[in-house]
């Protein structure tokens, strides 16, 4: 089987307290008005919470910006007070739990899907120069890149991209999970925690084109050599 | 009320059309189903009534029999009710199954042999004496005669049970190929081959000095046959070639092929994988030396697939695999080795599943591979004709055209749209079931400048009203993709 954005349309119980969009409604960021704003004075973070959707998803790749390692690339709107304060393992932890919460709000497969294409969009392409072989994710069905580094404070900086717009809104959720966190906390991610997505899984089944999973196993392997490299 | 009897309608003629002369005009085979049946098609209704087809479902050998009315009934609607499978609902939506080049659904006869042999019979074979042993025994080697006489081969002993398809070309590759071939030995093949008939030869390549030498397709998008024979020479020692493609849906013409090859000294080895469930094919009128195909593609049990070798072949090759059942003495520091077939079956076999191969050839045998052949030679051009219309789209492979006929199967691209993007929504939003990806096909993909194509394969279960929902499903897909762009 393919990797699927959806599950069976069945009534999920949510775990969020996020508003369910209909499908004919514009695809939102729950989060944005869900959570509570920024309370620091951190004027770029809340800057980038009101830019258009298709420009908040720069990618961040420069090592060099040290203050935005813990900060996450994917949407300035995961930039809470409450998220500045948390220790890494919480950070990823967090995000995992508003990106499950997320999608178990939408029961329609189709506002999912429609979910998971607005994540795609917000990814900010690579270039064909990181569109290399060595960068490709094997086991998928479509292809995948993925590129690590570590930055200067020691976390792991990831970017990724995909020519299925699906994949690439898979790319773009666990990018915002994991981007920025401390290498450890990316190897301990189990891919049984992201079956709680409810997006992307049959079942808890491990296929060989589940893209989250093996998307997953990537960058933790990246992450797993980048260590090796350092020490 | 109104929609009701709508539905009533529709969910009648799923499962009563074979029988009611007077449902004719409902017939979709006519390729203009009926609108209002289109509509309530979604309803809940009707979607229990194709969960349960109730018990007035005709068999395939029942209509057979002839009753007058089912000429004008097409063979997907007669025996689609052979396939519980089939009557089922995915994601909210009736099962459209298409993904047939992968592996077939399996009609009833095949489940309720499997049963029985495990609640009757199940034993060991070829070394018990007792009664399940024995009778476990005719009915393996009773499945080996079945399969032998359908593909006509001279006799049963010229057929070794496999795992699949792909352990039979391994077995090739290894025991012809490893004491046979020589450096600067050259393999032909076609670079539409599958994966699992391209890779063991370089294996054995590269063990052996053996060179591989690779067909390209011609202007008509199929393996370009002149360039195949302009390659043959005293340096080819064998031809590797599919008989139907599972991507560009073209087919070989083997017998040329086998006399080119021939007459060059070479061996023959004929992937007959998508041929052999769809056509009726004859290797002594093909005259292949080798030949291999799955049971699970033909409505078999899978973990069963099949390789034909002439007899003075097999006889002349070493063991494959070692084991318990392929040998005849067994010494400390040698053994000797049992006859063809056995030589090449180490260990106990799936019994069951040879069984149930045998089942799914009593059964297709029951239809007729001529009566499935035409069948589906109208259900490939419907699909083809029919997925033109819609927008951007590229299918892969030879158009049909008076002497081009195509396999019942379309691989192709959408402009802009990924394949498993396709795939996927078609899965989850239309209950759609098709195939995306390399089809291990990468060779030909990277050929055709693609990474993957998606595919609808189609098998004479299916009808052209499953074509229509596919295509009114595409048409949707492509226009959520377009318009969320």
């Amino acid at each position: 089987m393919i990797s699927s954005p959806f599950i069976p349309r069945v009534p999920l119980s949510s775990s969020s307290s996020s508003s369910s969009s209909s499908s004919s409604g514009p695809v939102m960021l729950p989060y944005l008005s869900n959570y509570p704003r920024p309370k620091r004075n951190d004027f770029k973070s809340r800057n980038l919470a009101f830019m258009p959707l298709k420009c908040i998803h720069n990618s961040r790749f420069d090592s060099s910006s040290e203050s935005d390692a813990r900060l996450p690339s994917f949407s300035a709107s995961c930039l809470t007070a409450t998220e500045a304060t948390l220790a890494s393992s919480d950070l990823v932890a967090d995000r995992l739990r508003r990106v499950v919460a997320e999608f178990r709000s939408l029961p329609e497969p189709i506002d999912r899907v429609k979910r998971l294409l607005h994540y795609a969009a917000l990814l900010s392409p690579l270039g064909d120069s990181a569109r290399a072989p060595e960068n490709r994710v094997t086991g998928c069905t479509t292809q995948v890149w993925v590129e690590a580094e570590l930055d200067k404070l020691g976390r792991v900086r990831f970017r990724a991209d995909s020519d299925s717009e699906i994949s690439k809104g898979f790319c773009s959720c666990l990018i915002y999970m994991l981007d920025g966190a401390e290498p450890e906390e990316v190897v301990k991610v189990k891919s049984e925690d992201l079956a709680d997505l409810n997006v992307g899984l049959h079942g808890k089944a491990h296929s060989r084109v589940n893209t989250w999973h093996n998307v997953l196993i990537a960058m933790q392997k990246r992450t797993t050599a980048l260590l090796a490299g350092s020490e | 009320m109104p929609s009701t009897l709508l539905q009533l309608c529709c969910s009648a003629m799923e499962t009563l059309a074979p029988k009611l002369p007077s449902l004719k005009v409902l017939n979709p085979s006519s390729s203009s189903s009926s609108p209002s049946c289109s509509t309530a098609r979604s309803s809940s209704s009707l979607r229990a009534g194709l969960r349960r087809p109730f018990s007035l479902s005709i068999s395939a050998s029942a209509v057979r029999e002839g009753d007058p009315a089912v000429g004008s009934v097409s063979l997907g609607h007669v025996t689609r009710t052979d396939f519980p499978i089939l009557h089922q609902e995915v994601n909210g939506s009736k099962l459209v199954y298409l993904d047939n080049a992968a592996t077939s659904q399996k009609p009833t006869a095949v489940l309720k042999a499997l049963q029985n042999y495990y609640e009757a019979y199940n034993s060991n074979v070829h070394r018990g004496i007792h009664f399940l042993s024995s009778k476990a025994t005719d009915a393996y080697e009773l499945a080996r005669k079945k399969v032998a006489a359908f593909i006509n081969a001279s006799e049963s002993t010229e057929i070794v049970f496999t795992k699949n398809a792909t352990e039979a070309i391994n077995l090739v590759a290894y025991s012809w190929g490893l004491s046979t071939l020589k450096p600067e030995d050259e393999v032909v093949l076609t670079i539409a081959e599958h994966h699992s008939a391209i890779v063991p030869w370089q294996l054995v390549a590269q063990k052996t000095g053996a060179v591989l030498k690779f067909v390209n397709l011609d202007e008509t998008e199929s393996p370009d046959i002149e360039k195949l024979r302009q390659m043959l020479s005293r340096k080819t020692k064998i031809v590797v070639v599919h008989h139907v493609s599972n991507m560009l849906a073209s087919v070989l013409p083997i017998e040329e092929i086998v006399l080119w090859a021939h007459d060059v000294g070479a061996k023959v080895l004929v992937d007959a994988c998508q041929s052999v469930p769809h056509m009726a094919v004859n290797v002594q009128d093909l005259d292949a030396d080798f030949l291999v195909a799955s049971s699970h593609k033909m409505c078999g049990p899978t973990g069963m697939g099949f390789l034909y070798g002439k007899r003075e072949l097999l006889s002349a090759m070493p063991p494959f695999l070692g084991g318990g059942e392929m040998i005849s003495d067994v010494f400390l520091d040698h053994s000797t080795y049992a006859e063809p077939p056995s030589r090449f079956e180490a260990g106990t076999p799936a019994i069951g599943e040879a069984i149930g191969l045998g089942a799914a050839i009593d059964y297709l045998s029951g239809i007729g591979m001529q009566k499935i052949h035409e069948y589906e030679l109208e259900l490939a051009k419907y699909l083809y004709e029919n997925l033109l219309s819609v927008p951007n789209i590229r299918i892969y492979g030879p158009v049909p055209s008076g002497n081009t006929n195509r396999a019942a199967l379309c691989s192709f691209n959408v402009e802009n749209i990924h394949p498993t993007d396709i795939a996927t929504f078609l899965d989850q939003q239309h209950g759609v079931a098709i195939r995306s990806g390399h089809h291990c096909a990468q060779p030909l993909h990277r050929y055709l400048g693609v990474n993957a194509s998606a595919r609808a394969s189609l098998y004479f279960y299916n009808t052209k009203e499953d074509v229509d929902d596919f295509v009114r499903a595409l048409n949707d897909t492509v226009s959520f993709f377009t318009s969320f762009k």
